[in-house]
């Protein structure tokens, strides 16, 4: 039996109080992620930290959400609602644990995320959800012509029945992965992270009261708006439009993508425009779209917002349905990030005519996967390793982008290559950045990466890169970024998007570089000796662009 | 003969002398300005001067009376902070140069898309790169290329590097690669500060030790140049007692060991302080404590619950990661000598630049024109406007007024309005760096008392209480020395640690048995090396578990006696303990490992104690010294405001603000609607009126 507990007669609160009480939140949703990160066992969440962690209010609001991966927002903006579409909020019980990853009945937006959501009560009702969520690195090795290819479609069920653990829901998400063992061990990571976000909210509401706990929820949202509409309103009003190309091994052709962003006095509207879904796994859905657009505004209007709810509401995106940002069923979603990536500088490339000053120029503009499976040779049990690179981050107005890192929507570590070796029949030969990779301008675009790894058992490589056939693009004069792709070596061919590697080949994915802000000519020369002293460019890029 | 036990604390602008008489339990205080071209002469004359005042039977051997000395020092934090380490050189593994750059390839902010990455201490072209590679089961893939290598050294050297850092993979495994590449650089560079990472943090995650090896070349030769400029000058004075200098983990070490192993002592000012604190806490009967310990030049805070301040084995310092032993102490660049300017949105700011002892602030007369925080309270007449220092040290409020007053002509506000506004910028700054170690982390600041200690913390701290709702300030007899006094009720303490992936089974029983074995060797020649007694050795065994999968461990604690298949038993069911307790579950059947044995030795020192004094009763008129007018906020004017001796008041003795109590080594301000009183331990302690 139960009922969501509703802020009705809400007190007034002082602003201290909201302040402690929003803090407190922050250092919910931050504990919860270090006790998830902690219990795990993959690689992805225990050193590449690939999850999140947030509170929901009773309504499905986001309340905060730690700062790990932005996008995964997209995940837990859409399964509070399908829990309560889906499931009689009077039957759920204290315990009630729910699990979900499908991005058409579930709210996800791609199916390695699995979410785990558990409803807090707090004297007989909801007064909150704990949700979190883990990219568990398995479904790998498989097509993406449609979603059924990708993976085991997950609609919020329950995992935990009044602290019971639903065996036969367990088995059957077993059964379908690749790698079993971690699996569990991640889901029971994710049950500790749960745990805590419970057990700390309800010591929040014992300690200052329910209902002022909810206020001050209440009173979080309203003031992000605020600040949100405040910051919109010092922008000039006016409609920008932006275009650019997304190309990756999947597809042959680059797809034209658009956005229209227009300020009206408070409020702001992102209309985006795509070609039909595709019969490849870079489809977004529509929270993945909405997360997206959220993190870059926020970005530019103000960092410090705090990321909640109440950010979103001066916000309107659209998208036509059916088209790749905002695809429908059955349309393949398992590499979507690449794309929010490249919508993320569409979106800055628009605002960049209206608020040159706060953006940067196009970034490496996608997140590059290695994805490595393959089958141990002494129990035959199958591996997968997934990680993802950081590239160049756009240039900046007033100084150079950041060389090597995670940009946008994404922001995970590095694994230790003493972790990497230990875990996986692979040895990394070299890790560094790409000379020249950068794009020329008064401030310099990020570097890119390069991995080189060789194969110390038979395995299978995908790769998901972009900026093959095209770059990223350099704002005021500044140039574009080096290209994304990948180097075989002897023995090694690459095909579409996968390679298989003998034991002893090896093989380099290479990242995007970022776009240059500003003219070269205009170049500090202390900054050009120092990149040529440092190896970032060559001399000819000194002679010829820079006139050094 | 030597009966004093001396602890001196040398900050950015005071350097501070505590000496406790090991025979009759007296403290004495002493203080001197620090000079920061070279601190070793102000931390000798604070020293001589100390002593000649409490010894004066030792003539001009005024050492020859110190039992022990102790230093907390700030030199390495401050060659961090303004990066003034040495030139640095960095040998890598083939391929791996660049992971120090691109760290855990993490941008520094999630949102704020123009924040930056401190600066990388080794530029890429003085990082070189060697082939060689270990495999983490130990076994040598490619050995190590000794021409290449000798390569490297030769082009460092060239380049003119002032020391040098050695990383390799999985050097902490196997480390001879390591040890090689040192010789070489050592034949071919003698006069460089070498280390490598097998030495400095011989722990598994090649970035975090990589950063961790590195920052410890960067301020190796700063802090040896500091020690052997020290030395001599103590042993000029005629001391014999070994020297020590505390850690970033509240514990100290002989100046040696501290030499070779910079990077152990970031935090080594401030972290005495949070031990001094904690002592005085305990026994003022206040264990939830907030540190606010606010020097010239930066302001240290720190959360202690139930009297402890937790410890962390990593932590990000000024934006570098370092794997050592660490109290979580929250440090700001702002303090009394920050300096107040107008910025280009034509709004106030202070700091953090800061006017340092030396020139100091406007009102020093040495030539500093740029007003700062403490030129604010002397034109406030919060702090006395004709000296300092107990009347050592003459101030010019004429000066300090001009200064502000070109400030407060750019702002369009009144002189008063002005120096008041750089207070309120100030407070304002020192509590976001409270809610950082408070609010952020879960704690409710209002739970706590604020422990003001650092010359200028006690005249800050009651504007800090109320701007977070905080109803208590502790201000401990001897605030301005408090770190000082830390050194004294701090234990000798050296942590050795050895990484080896065991199962947690009865097969591990030899194994593990052996390591600490040979960690208690290490800690035996450690204990002779510091001369410390058998009595007073202390050994402490952990060992970080985790389930086999997981990437962190949990610290569990040996039983003592004998490694035997039963302390195995102790170990597993301690874990799952742990384990539960900390995650909610146990996965029963999983194999369980143990990755890193640890043994941490401590050498019991005799501490300085405190002695309390009786009940005087409750009228403070007897330590009236005076009347001043002093500027409050509250009545926006001039308010005639009785002024109190430190040294005056009693057990016992209570009085209302608005009130100022002066001592040597600093001021305490009681704003209106505060009231104070004296405990039997001479802390003053004042509180919100109900």
């Amino acid at each position: 039996m139960s009922s969501a507990l509703q802020p009705s007669s809400a007190p007034v609160l002082d602003p201290i109080t909201v302040e402690v009480i929003g803090a407190a939140l922050s250092s919910i949703v931050e504990e919860t992620g270090e006790a998830l990160i902690r219990a795990s066992y993959s690689t992805n969440i225990k050193e590449r930290r690939d999850c999140s962690t947030a509170l929901f209010n009773a309504a499905g609001h986001t309340l905060c959400q730690a700062e790990h991966i932005p996008i995964h927002l997209g995940s837990f903006i859409g399964i509070v609602p399908h829990i309560m579409k889906l499931h009689d909020l009077a039957e759920m019980k204290p315990g009630d644990v729910f699990v979900g990853n499908d991005a058409y009945e579930g709210g996800g937006t791609h199916l390695p995320d699995i979410v785990l959501a558990e409803p807090i009560f707090v004297d007989g009702a909801i007064a909150a959800w704990t949700v979190n969520l883990a990219h568990h690195s398995d479904f790998a090795d498989r097509g993406h012509a449609h979603i059924y290819q990708e993976g085991l479609r997950i609609p919020p069920v329950r995992l935990y029945r009044a602290g019971q653990l639903q065996k036969d829901v367990q088995e059957l998400i077993l059964l379908n992965c690749q790698v079993p063992r971690e699996r569990l061990s991640d889901l029971r990571a994710q049950m500790a992270a749960n745990r805590v976000g419970v057990q700390r909210f309800q010591a929040l509401c014992a300690k200052y009261g329910t209902t002022t706990v909810l206020a001050a929820g209440e009173a979080l949202l309203d003031y992000a708006e605020r600040k949100m509409r405040a910051g919109i309103a010092a922008m000039p009003d006016g409609t920008w439009r932006f275009e650019d190309v997304f190309d990756n091994p999947e597809i042959t052709t680059n797809l034209p993508l658009a956005v229209d962003v227009t300020i009206a006095r408070d409020s702001m509207t992102l209309h985006f425009e795509s070609p039909d879904q595709l019969r490849a796994g870079l489809n977004m859905t529509y929270t993945a779209l909405l997360a997206t657009a959220y993190y870059v505004v926020k970005s530019v209007v103000d960092p410090t917002i705090l990321p909640n709810a109440g950010l979103a509401r001066p916000i309107t995106v659209t998208a036509r349905s059916g088209s790749v940002l905002n695809c429908a069923h059955p349309a393949a979603v398992n590499g979507r990030v690449q794309t929010c990536q490249r919508v993320s500088d569409l979106i800055l490339g628009a605002l960049a005519q209206a608020v040159p000053d706060r953006v940067t120029a196009c970034s490496n503009s996608t997140c590059t996967v290695a994805t490595f499976i393959g089958q141990r040779k002494d129990n035959g049990a199958i591996w997968v390793y997934l990680e993802t690179m950081g590239g160049g981050g756009g240039a900046r107005a007033s100084k150079d982008g950041l060389d090597g890192v995670h940009v946008h929507v994404t922001n995970t570590s590095n694994l230790p290559v003493e972790a990497l070796e230990l875990e996986y029949p692979l040895t990394l030969l070299r890790y560094e950045l790409v000379a020249e990779s950068g794009g020329v301008g008064e401030f310099r675009g990020g570097m890119g990466l390069r991995r080189v790894y060789r194969a110390d058992e038979d395995c299978r490589v995908r790769v998901d890169v972009s900026r093959l056939r095209s770059q990223s693009w350099g704002l005021l004069g500044g140039g574009p970024g080096g290209n994304g792709h990948v180097e075989c070596g002897p023995g090694v061919t690459f095909d579409r998007d996968n390679a298989v590697l003998k034991a002893g080949q090896w093989f380099a994915v290479v990242s995007p570089g970022a776009g240059g802000y500003g003219p070269p000519e205009k170049r500090d020369p202390k900054a050009i000796q120092r990149d040529l002293a440092e190896g970032v460019i060559g001399t000819d890029t000194a002679t010829t662009i820079y006139k050094a | 003969m030597a009966r004093w036990r001396v602890g001196v604390d040398s900050g950015g602008t005071f350097t501070d002398v505590c000496l406790f008489d090991e025979e009759d339990g007296r403290v004495e205080v002493w203080k001197v300005s620090s000079t920061p071209d070279d601190p070793s002469r102000g931390i000798a004359q604070g020293v001589e001067e100390g002593m000649r005042r409490v010894a004066p039977e030792s003539g001009d051997r005024p050492g020859a009376s110190v039992a022990y000395f102790g230093h907390g020092t700030t030199v390495a934090t401050n060659a961090l902070i303004q990066h003034r380490g040495v030139r640095t050189g960095l040998v890598t593994t083939d391929g791996f140069r660049d992971l120090l750059e691109i760290g855990r390839q993490k941008r520094p902010d999630l949102y704020d898309m123009q924040a930056d990455k401190p600066p990388t201490l080794v530029p890429r072209d003085l990082r070189q790169e060697v082939p060689e590679r270990v495999r983490y089961t130990g076994e040598i893939d490619t050995p190590l290329d000794e021409a290449k290598m000798r390569a490297a050294a030769r082009a460092l050297k060239a380049a003119d590097v002032k020391a040098i850092a050695v990383s390799f993979l999985y050097g902490f495994i196997r480390p001879e690669h390591e040890k090689r590449a040192v010789d070489i650089l050592r034949e071919e560079h003698p006069d460089a500060f070498i280390c490598a990472g097998h030495e400095i943090a011989p722990e598994f995650r090649e970035y975090e030790r990589l950063s961790t090896v590195v920052l410890n070349a960067y301020l190796g030769p700063v802090m040896r140049r500091y020690i052997e400029r020290l030395t001599p000058r103590l042993q000029g004075l005629g001391m014999t007692a070994t020297p020590h200098l505390t850690q970033s983990n509240g514990g100290v070490i002989g100046f040696a060991a501290a030499a070779d192993m910079p990077v152990r002592t970031v935090l080594s000012g401030p972290s005495t302080g949070v031990v001094g604190a904690q002592a005085i806490g305990t026994l003022a009967g206040f264990d939830e404590l907030i540190t606010f310990d606010m020097g010239g030049t930066s302001t240290d805070v720190a959360l202690l619950q139930g009297g402890q301040c937790k410890m962390t084995s990593e932590a990000v310092v000024h934006g570098y990661p370092i794997k050592a032993p660490m109290l979580d102490i929250h440090t700001v660049g702002a303090g009394g000598g920050s300096i107040a300017y107008v910025d280009a949105g034509g709004l106030l700011k202070v700091g953090p630049r800061s006017c340092g002892a030396d020139p100091g602030p406007v009102c020093y007369a040495r030539g500093n024109e740029e007003p700062a925080t403490t030129d604010a309270n002397v034109v406030l007449q919060t702090l006395n406007p004709d000296y300092l220092l107990g009347g050592r040290m003459a101030v010019r409020q004429d000066l300090a007024r001009e200064a502000i007053g070109r400030l407060a002509e750019t702002l369009g506000l009144g002189v008063m309005e002005t120096a008041q506004g750089i207070l309120s910028v100030v407070t304002a700054n020192m509590a976001r760096a409270i809610r950082v170690i408070s609010i952020q982390r879960g704690h409710d600041p209002r739970d706590y008392t604020l422990m003001a200690f650092g010359g200028a913390g006690p005249l800050h701290a009651a504007r800090l209480a109320k701007e977070l709702e905080m109803k208590r300030v502790l201000v401990p007899r001897n605030p301005g020395i408090l770190c000082a006094m830390g050194l004294l009720l701090t234990d000798l303490r050296a942590d050795f640690a050895a990484t080896k992936l065991l199962p947690a089974t009865e097969d591990s029983v030899t194994e593990v048995a052996d390591s600490f074995a040979s960690l208690t060797a290490r800690a035996e020649d450690w204990f002779a090396q510091e001369h410390i007694e058998a009595a007073a050795r202390r050994l402490t065994r952990t060992a970080d578990m985790r389930y086999a999968g997981q990437n962190y461990e949990l610290a569990v604690p040996l039983p003592d006696g004998p490694v035997t298949a039963a302390t195995m038993h102790a170990l597993t069911s301690g874990f799952a303990d742990l384990h539960r307790q900390r995650y909610g579950f146990v996965a029963d059947g999983e194999p369980v490992q143990l990755v890193t044995l640890r043994l941490e030795a401590t050498g019991l020192v005799r501490k300085a104690e405190l002695k309390s004094y009786p009940d005087a009763g409750p009228d403070a008129n007897g330590a009236v010294i005076g009347q001043r007018q002093v500027w409050f906020p509250e009545a926006g004017d001039f308010v005639a405001t009785p002024i109190y001796s430190r040294d005056a008041l009693l057990p016992g003795n209570r009085f209302a603000g608005p009130a100022i109590v002066e001592q040597m080594d600093t001021t305490t301000v009681v704003p209106p609607g505060m009231k104070a009183r004296v405990d039997a331990y001479l802390n003053l302690i004042l509180e919100v009126t109900a």
